[in-house]
């Protein structure tokens, strides 16, 4: 069915406006990245400034180990992701669909881990983790980011399978699938967009994070991105071409992992799957 | 949490650095015992292949990227000269190797170096976690080195002996004036040339109504760049400039007073310096030629003499008319200190390398290229008699500065000059007052510093409660754990699904989570830092009789209300939009996750920049296209407020439409089919249609939101700053950072914590049970 006139007009508008906002911004930090002399502000609003240089994103991949941090970060960012899917998937579908002595209370407990102020945690962290023998360690690592996905993860998986109609899995289990079955086969391929977001968010979370994998590595080559990049900051002497190239290339993966996925978000999946 | 205790730890955990440090290749070995990916990743993570019988030394550092070259160079010479020592350098920002640096050697390891200013050493000896250097500089001569460079402290279990705590390789860090000289033709000598000079460089060439070129600019926001003004009116802050003196604050003095009225009247009266001038407004506009004159300190110098665009000269800064007293700038060393860890073999060969690294060799080289001032008096001498101007004025001016106090007194003097002084540049106090308040804030954050809390009498009575309340708890739900037991055989299956999450969460929580509940009964500060112990509920009374606790637990509601608000409103209409026949949709989605995309630490500094009053996105296009009033973002509270929550809802949207994006694809088609039948309006179908059904999602996303949103420190502290103006911008948790990082209160930090997550827990709790989100279906 065609859409009035005015819909699509109204959409490009809303679009195009909050489109703006978004990049613009985004498009200044571009503009630092290229701009020469190491200036974080400038006086006028061009984006493209004069003479213009890609000097920054030469040193980048030259003079510091841009690729390996890089390396580190797929590593940890890919392993949290896979983990954080099969653990939420999982734990969100028993949330879900069984009534469990328990239940309530352990959801809750799960966001409680999101509350305490992270700063504050972090002076226990290091000591848990140093005398867990973790400090440089990618594992210690991942298993905190793991953890740090995992509440919103789970949480959001649980209201993913909550729109799914019990009366699918029900049918299935009547055509004879076990439990388990029922849920690798048609419960899981529904969620898929729920999938989508909560890989999305366990990349996010590993990919940016700054403050825990500061404490935890303490060795230039064990380095993921974020803390690559801020070794470009310093007080008052920030290097902010460098800085700044990095944080686009930075943002480039996520870039192309959202595009990866996007088409399951808006693909439509489960249109006609169940009439009630 | 006994000392004797806690001390044997400590000792303990010496030796896992040791073990950490000299990882043996066996236990590498074992890791591979488990899953293929698992032992990879363990023996990537762990770094096999590293001989045991070198010795290695780690060395926390704070030089800039020109700097590291050249330390890494001189690190190489040292390990050919030393076969049997290797060393690791690691950068780590100012700020962060100290709170790091803390937290390591709390727990009894850490680097056997750390390297960078002298201010940190007051509360690094006050906390028992520098060593002694003195016992391996004794083949050294020190009567080579300046005064200033050597810093010996007394400490506690060493109140009459004072230990060398930091041996420096350099001085510096002192302010200058640099002109430009393609704008003016030489420096002032006197601020009433200062200002004669500014004025006339202060051009609206175009005659458009807005200045095109100022006179003077520099970090005017910060109370360190007001320091040369204070000493050249012939005070200080504190009361002795002698650094062995206990520091009492003198910030209620005329002379202080007379300096801020010059210091503002430089804005307000002259209008030589562009309003909300911070570093990095001041930094561009000099460089970029838009500035005639810039105080700056050493730091910088380099990169404006090597400009193409600008002909800088460094120059001493100039004398105070009314009194004629030059200005001097405080002027800091840089050196090495041993961490109080570091024992035997390690300890050795990192004083080695000390010995190495601020020798006549390394010092030259660095003077050679950083154009920083040596320790060592003969290659200061040479330098002052080489050709090198800036050198020589960098000399000139660091003799007649004044040595910063190496104190930790002098950051509670920073956090009471600060706002102040920034409320007297927003209009609202006047010098007189503004330096009154500073020196009654100043006194009462260094007593709250150096505070001793000795166990009070409900220390004991809350280790009963404590044992009360959990034996009351496992009593009150005893029927509970009998069916979780009968439960266990029925829902098996559940149980393990969410088995693996649970253990995950709580592993890395539960440790963490009782250490503060601990610590926030505890004395926990700078004066008991490895000795602290359970004292009883002062810190939450603290929390409670403080007036700024409320003030800011109401900005904290109203910043994460706003910002949660408006991310979901803006979310759900992007994905409404979304969600149908649009073209260009794949583009569309790419734009609009770039906020969420991009590191928030470097978006949020743009934002900064776009919030600028003169120079700054906001305010042109708002002026030139739309007509409407410049805003002093930054420079007034309410509005700095208001620029962190855009920030803030900037980088929330895209979350919120990737969620409600998700979750419209879970609705059925036909719902929305029946509704076109039935001729509901496209907002009634998204009223009744979608937001209903998008209630399972949205809901976890929103609770979860409100909660990072309230614990967002990040936005803030980039934004405003560290809650600039006037400490009037902070929420509730960097309210607690401030505390906790500069005054080293963790007790008080750890109750406001725990405050803070019985907020949460009480909303998450009424949220979820009036949405009854945690049921199943």
């Amino acid at each position: 069915m065609k859409e009035p006139r005015i819909i699509t007009i109204l959409r490009h508008g809303v679009l195009l406006l909050f489109a703006a906002i978004a990049v613009y911004p985004a498009l200044n930090v571009l503009s630092i990245s290229l701009r020469p002399g190491n200036r974080l502000r400038s006086t006028d609003l061009a984006i493209i400034p004069e003479n213009w240089s890609l000097d920054s994103y030469v040193h980048l991949f030259t003079e510091q180990p841009f690729l390996r941090w890089m390396g580190n970060s797929l590593l940890v960012s890919l392993l949290v992701t896979l983990t954080g899917v099969c653990l939420a998937s999982i734990g969100g579908y028993a949330f879900s669909r069984f009534k469990f002595v328990g239940r309530k209370a352990g959801m809750l407990t799960i966001i409680t881990t999101q509350m305490f102020p992270a700063t504050m945690l972090l002076l226990p962290l290091y000591v848990m983790i140093a005398r867990l023998n973790l400090v440089n360690t990618f594992l210690g690592l991942m298993v905190f980011y793991t953890a740090t996905a995992l509440p919103f993860c789970l949480w959001q998986m649980k209201g993913f399978y909550d729109t799914i109609p019990v009366s699918l899995e029900e049918a299935a289990r009547i055509d004879g699938c076990s439990r388990w079955q029922t849920f690798l086969k048609v419960t899981l391929p529904l969620a898929v967009p729920g999938l989508v977001i909560t890989a999305l968010f366990s990349f996010m979370t590993a990919w940016s994070e700054y403050l825990v994998a500061a404490q935890v590595l303490q060795e230039s080559d064990m380095f993921t991105l974020p803390l690559g990049l801020k070794s470009f900051q310093a007080t008052m002497s920030t290097q902010w071409g460098l800085y700044a190239s990095a944080a686009i290339l930075v943002s480039l993966p996520v870039v192309i992992v959202f595009m990866l996925l996007s088409r399951y978000l808006v693909s439509g999946m489960t249109l006609g799957a169940v009439k009630e | 949490m006994m000392p004797p205790r806690h001390r044997q730890s400590m000792i303990s955990a010496r030796w896992t650095t040791h073990r950490i440090m000299n990882r043996s290749p066996l236990q590498c070995g074992s890791a591979r015992l488990g899953s293929t990916l698992l032992g990879v990743l363990i023996l990537f993570a762990f770094g096999c292949g590293e001989s045991s019988r070198q010795t290695q030394v780690t060395l926390w550092h704070q030089m800039t990227v020109g700097e590291r070259q050249l330390l890494e160079d001189q690190i190489r010479v040292f390990e050919k000269e030393n076969p049997d020592i290797r060393v690791k350098t690691l950068y780590k920002e100012t700020e962060e190797l100290r709170s790091g640096f803390q937290a390591a050697a709390l727990a009894g390891t850490g680097p056997e170096l750390v390297y960078g200013p002298s201010d940190s050493l007051g509360a690094f000896v006050t906390m028992g976690i520098v060593g002694d250097m003195a016992p391996w500089m004794e083949r050294v001569d020190l009567e080579a080195f300046i005064d200033q460079s050597l810093t010996f402290l007394t400490g506690p279990g060493h109140e009459q002996t004072p230990w060398l705590v930091q041996v420096g390789d350099r001085v510096g860090n002192h302010l200058a004036l640099i002109y430009n000289r393609n704008l003016i033709d030489a420096a002032p000598k006197n601020t009433d040339q200062l200002i004669r000079f500014a004025k006339e460089a202060t051009l609206d060439k175009d005659a458009d109504g807005r200045v095109d070129q100022y006179g003077l600019v520099f970090n005017f926001v910060e109370p360190f760049f007001v320091v040369p003004f204070i000493t050249g009116h012939g005070g200080w802050v504190f009361d002795s400039i002698d650094t062995n003196a206990v520091p009492v604050p003198a910030l209620d003095t005329p002379e202080v007073a007379a300096a801020l009225q010059f210091v503002r009247d430089l804005q307000q009266k002259h209008k030589v310096i562009p309003a909300g001038c911070d570093y990095d407004t001041a930094d561009t506009l000099f460089k970029s030629g838009q500035a005639a004159m810039i105080i700056n300190g050493d730091w910088s110098w380099s990169e404006y003499l090597n400009s193409d665009t600008i002909d800088a000269v460094v120059a001493p800064l100039p004398v105070v008319s009314s009194t004629g007293i030059p200005m001097r700038p405080m002027v800091a060393s840089k050196g090495y200190s041993l961490n109080a860890n570091a024992q035997g073999r390690e300890a050795d060969a990192a004083m080695t390398l000390v010995q190495f690294l601020t020798g006549a060799e390394s010092q030259r080289a660095f003077m050679d290229q950083m154009k920083t001032l040596p320790s060592r008096t003969a290659i200061l001498q040479k330098a002052l008699s080489q050709e090198d101007v800036t050198l020589r004025a960098s000399a000139a001016q660091k003799a007649n500065g004044l040595p910063m106090p190496v104190v930790a007194e002098l950051r509670a003097v920073w956090d009471s000059m600060r706002p102040n002084y920034q409320a007297l540049l927003g209009g609202s106090t006047t010098p007189k007052q503004a330096s009154s308040q500073m020196q009654a804030e100043a006194v009462e954050k260094i007593r709250r510093m150096n505070e001793r809390r000795e166990p009070g009498a409900t220390a004991w009575i809350l280790q009963l409660l404590a044992v009360l309340l959990v034996a009351g708890f496992l009593y009150w739900q005893r029927h509970n754990w009998g069916k979780l037991l009968g439960d266990w055989k029925k829902n098996r299956l559940a149980y393990l699904l969410v088995a693996p999450a649970i253990l995950v969460l709580l592993l890395t929580i539960i440790y963490p989570f009782l250490y503060n509940v601990v610590l926030s009964f505890s004395n926990m500060s700078l004066r008991h830092f490895q000795d602290w112990q359970v004292t009883g509920l002062q810190n939450y009374q603290q929390v409670f009789s403080e007036t700024t606790f409320f003030w800011v637990l109401w900005k904290t509601i109203l910043w994460t209300v706003v910002c949660v608000f408006f991310s979901v409103v803006f979310g759900l209409l992007l994905a409404a939009a979304l969600n149908g026949p649009v073209r260009g949709k794949a583009l569309y989605q790419v734009l609009l996750i770039l906020p969420w995309a991009i590191p928030a630490y470097i978006t949020a500094l743009t934002w900064r920049g776009m919030f600028d009053y003169e120079y700054g996105a906001v305010n042109i296009i708002a002026n030139d296209v739309f007509g409407l009033p410049m805003v002093n973002w930054l420079g007034e509270p309410n509005a700095a407020f208001a620029a962190c929550i855009i920030t803030n809802i900037w980088l929330g949207f895209p979350f919120m439409m990737v969620i409600a994006l998700g979750g419209m694809q879970g609705i059925p088609g036909e719902l929305y089919e029946a509704a076109r039948i039935d001729r509901v309006s496209r907002l009634g179908q998204f009223w009744n249609i979608t937001l209903p059904m998008l209630r399972p999602v949205l809901i976890p996303a929103i609770t979860l939101g409100t909660i990072w949103t309230f614990n967002n420190l990040n936005v803030i502290w980039l934004v405003s700053n560290g809650g600039e103006p006037s400490d009037k911008t902070h929420i509730l948790v960097s309210y607690v950072y401030k505390a906790v990082f500069n005054l080293y209160q963790y007790g008080y930090g750890a109750a406001l914590s725990m405050i803070i997550f019985f907020m949460l827990l009480a909303f998450a709790l009424i949220f979820l049970h009036r949405t009854r989100a945690t049921e199943a279906i």
